[in-house]
């Protein structure tokens, strides 16, 4: 195992890493902006390294400052969280460079599931299914047209280089695809300095379903269950579970055997993720493969009792995987709500300031908290918005909701608004509590908006 | 050597004033205590992935080193970490008060005001134009700036509010395009059309 690793990342993420690292006696480096600068969750690292102001470029995005903190610090690896320099593979390779372990998988790898068409193809040919489309980058809009013929409208066409809902447009016939095809050649040529397109089948609604994976460095891969993040407010997941409740038993081990063996055959190391689009025919469609720990792994923590950092680790350490498929046990029911500081009422408006009060599922010790606030700090208008998540634990789904319903009424977070409120209506819901839901609505939410707005 | 320079941050203190590290790295070849050092001059290096930094003593500043700077060979420094104690030989307010307060310049002037904190940009997106030039005519919904809080980008839309006229006419930016700013802070000066 590593003697100092740091930690590449700020708030809830690096507390999060650090506390593994504290578990295994790995001494923790931490970095921070000049916005964090006195903030109390910087008592959780043996040390610190201030990198820069506040503006991420300058600080937790600025690449070589953070190598460099970790060389003068006496670091042997970095772990980078998610967001930030997770999934840039030019970072993975400055910290190899520099004799650095990044704690994930190798610059290669991670380039290859960046690009979204060579993401597809690589897992097409690993063995996954793909939404149907085109195979390569289009030659022209006449290419375009011809292929949304064979395979039917609506469909998408997408920037290979693309993100954030940018160089992406929805055809729905001839002329709007060949109006959409210029516009988002012109969008994903500006905002990526690449205006090349695919194209594909549009599926209107369906269920976000992600399956957490583990690699080593001998080609070994086991998955560990998959979750659902169905409940999304412009592709921010805000609600999401473990196991999938539309999932038959059979259809969930075939799925997490898939994502395995992919995993495996595109010779990925550490903790990843593979997400899949489910259509409501029951078709699953393979997305996009995320190189680093997310968000919402508690979940897999609390069900199979597995912890993904401490795999992570053990991973970068170059130990093989210390556990076989046949190790891991599934056990109840995980829900996962993420508490951040903006208003669903009025457009889920981030909304910066100080916690007068934050205290959160008080009373109840089967429900885990993970942040970094506390009471009397700030919520800095710099980074996200994520306050913190409260992830609970049942034996059966209904048990869950009901631990997670008393966890969100008793919790008293004053000073910022929050989507406290929102959880407690989709929780509530009759679509959420029959399981019927997909990314295209959120449960409750229209409820909430209503008298607040008249 | 390429030759690569950085300058160090400036802080007024009581006395004169501190100059601060620009970045994380390793600090050598210090000015020692006593040494007169001023502007553009060099006061140290500062190695960044095993290349050469010159620190560079920023501009308006003169003074004597009055500290003992980190002396071990590759001190490891971080960013705004404390290099130089400098005593004043000239009065330094010009350089560490660069930043003037824009609401002292623009009294009795229109001013629109930051509806949130937040980082402030004059243009939809790097690569577009400004969304105001001098002398554009503002009503109400006419968008005058992005604002960016918690990595969300909001359009801010002229309101004829806050003692703002019906109609005004853009003067000048008071932000700089990238700004950190408040609520309430002075955004761009105004007046009536």
């Amino acid at each position: 195992m590593f003697r100092k690793l740091l930690i590449a990342n700020r708030g809830e993420v690096a507390v999060r890493v650090a506390r593994t690292a504290r578990e295994l006696g790995v001494a923790t480096v931490g970095v921070f902006s000049e916005a964090d600068r006195g903030a109390s969750w910087l008592a959780c690292f043996d040390e610190t390294v201030a990198l820069g102001e506040a503006a991420p470029a300058a600080s937790y995005l600025a690449a070589e400052r953070v190598v460099q903190a970790a060389l003068q610090t006496g670091c042997s690896a970095v772990h980078p969280g998610w967001g930030f320099l997770s999934e840039r593979p030019d970072f993975a390779a400055l910290c190899a460079q520099f004799g650095l372990r990044f704690v994930g998988p190798s610059p290669g790898v991670m380039e290859r599931l960046g690009r979204k068409l060579t993401a597809k193809s690589t897992m097409l040919e690993a063995g996954l299914p793909v939404v149907p489309g085109s195979d390569g980058l289009l030659a022209d809009v006449d290419e375009a047209v011809a292929l949304a013929h064979s395979i039917g409208y609506p469909v998408m066409v997408k920037a290979d280089a693309g993100g954030g809902g940018r160089g992406m447009r929805l055809a729905t016939d001839e002329a709007s695809l060949r109006t959409g095809f210029a516009e988002a050649t012109t969008e994903a040529a500006s905002a990526f300095g690449d205006g090349g397109l695919y194209l594909e089948r549009y599926v209107a609604s369906g269920r976000h379903v992600e399956v957490q994976v583990l690699g080593d460095a001998y080609g070994a891969a086991i998955h560990l269950g998959e979750r659902d993040c169905s409940i999304q407010r412009n592709h921010q997941k805000l609600v999401e579970e473990s196991p999938c409740p539309a999932l038959a038993e059979d259809e969930r081990a075939r799925l997490g055997e898939r994502a395995a063996r992919a995993t495996a055959a595109i010779g990925y190391e550490g903790a990843g993720t593979v997400e899949f689009l489910r259509t409501p025919d029951g078709e699953l469609y393979f997305m996009e493969m995320n190189a680093r720990l997310q968000v919402e792994h508690p979940l897999t923590e609390l069900t199979t009792g597995v912890d993904l950092v401490h795999e992570q680790l053990a991973v970068a350490a170059n130990q093989p995987l210390r556990l076989s498929q046949e190790d891991v046990r599934f056990c109840g029911h995980a829900i996962e709500c993420r508490i951040n500081a903006e208003d669903p009422a009025r457009g889920f408006l981030p909304t910066p300031g100080t916690l007068t009060a934050f205290e959160l599922a008080p009373d109840a010790p089967s429900v885990r908290v993970d942040t970094h606030l506390a009471e009397g700090e700030e919520v800095s208008p710099h980074y996200d918005s994520l306050l913190a998540k409260l992830i609970a634990h049942g034996e059966t789904r209904a048990e869950a909701i009901e631990l997670m319903l008393a966890a969100l009424r008793a919790s008293r977070v004053e000073g910022v608004s929050t989507t406290i409120p929102l959880h407690i209506a989709v929780l509530e819901s009759e679509a959420f509590g029959s399981g019927e839901v997909d990314t295209s609505f959120i449960p409750g939410l229209d409820a909430l908006s209503a008298p607040r707005a008249s | 050597m390429s030759g690569a320079s950085l300058e160090l941050l400036v802080e007024r203190t009581d006395t004169g004033c501190a100059l601060r590290s620009p970045g994380v790295g390793t600090f050598t070849c210090p000015r020692p205590r006593g040494a007169v050092i001023g502007e553009g001059e060099g006061a140290g290096v500062l190695r960044v992935l095993g290349r050469e930094v010159t620190l560079l003593v920023p501009s308006g500043v003169l003074g004597r080193v009055a500290n003992d700077p980190p002396t071990r060979v590759r001190a490891p420094v971080a960013y705004r970490d404390l290099l130089y104690e400098l005593e004043a030989l000239v009065d330094v307010e010009a350089a560490a008060s660069r930043v003037g307060t824009p609401d002292a310049a623009v009294e009795g002037g229109l001013v629109l005001r930051a509806p949130q904190t937040g980082r402030f940009y004059h243009r939809p997106g790097p690569d577009r134009p400004p969304y105001l030039v001098a002398g554009a005519e503002l009503a109400a919904g006419v968008p005058v700036g992005l604002i960016e809080v918690m990595k969300t980008f909001t359009q801010i839309a002229y309101r004829a509010a806050d003692g703002l006229p019906e109609r005004a006419r853009f003067v000048r930016w008071l932000a700089e395009d990238g700004a950190e700013v408040t609520a309430g802070d002075a955004l761009l000066v105004l007046e009536s059309a």
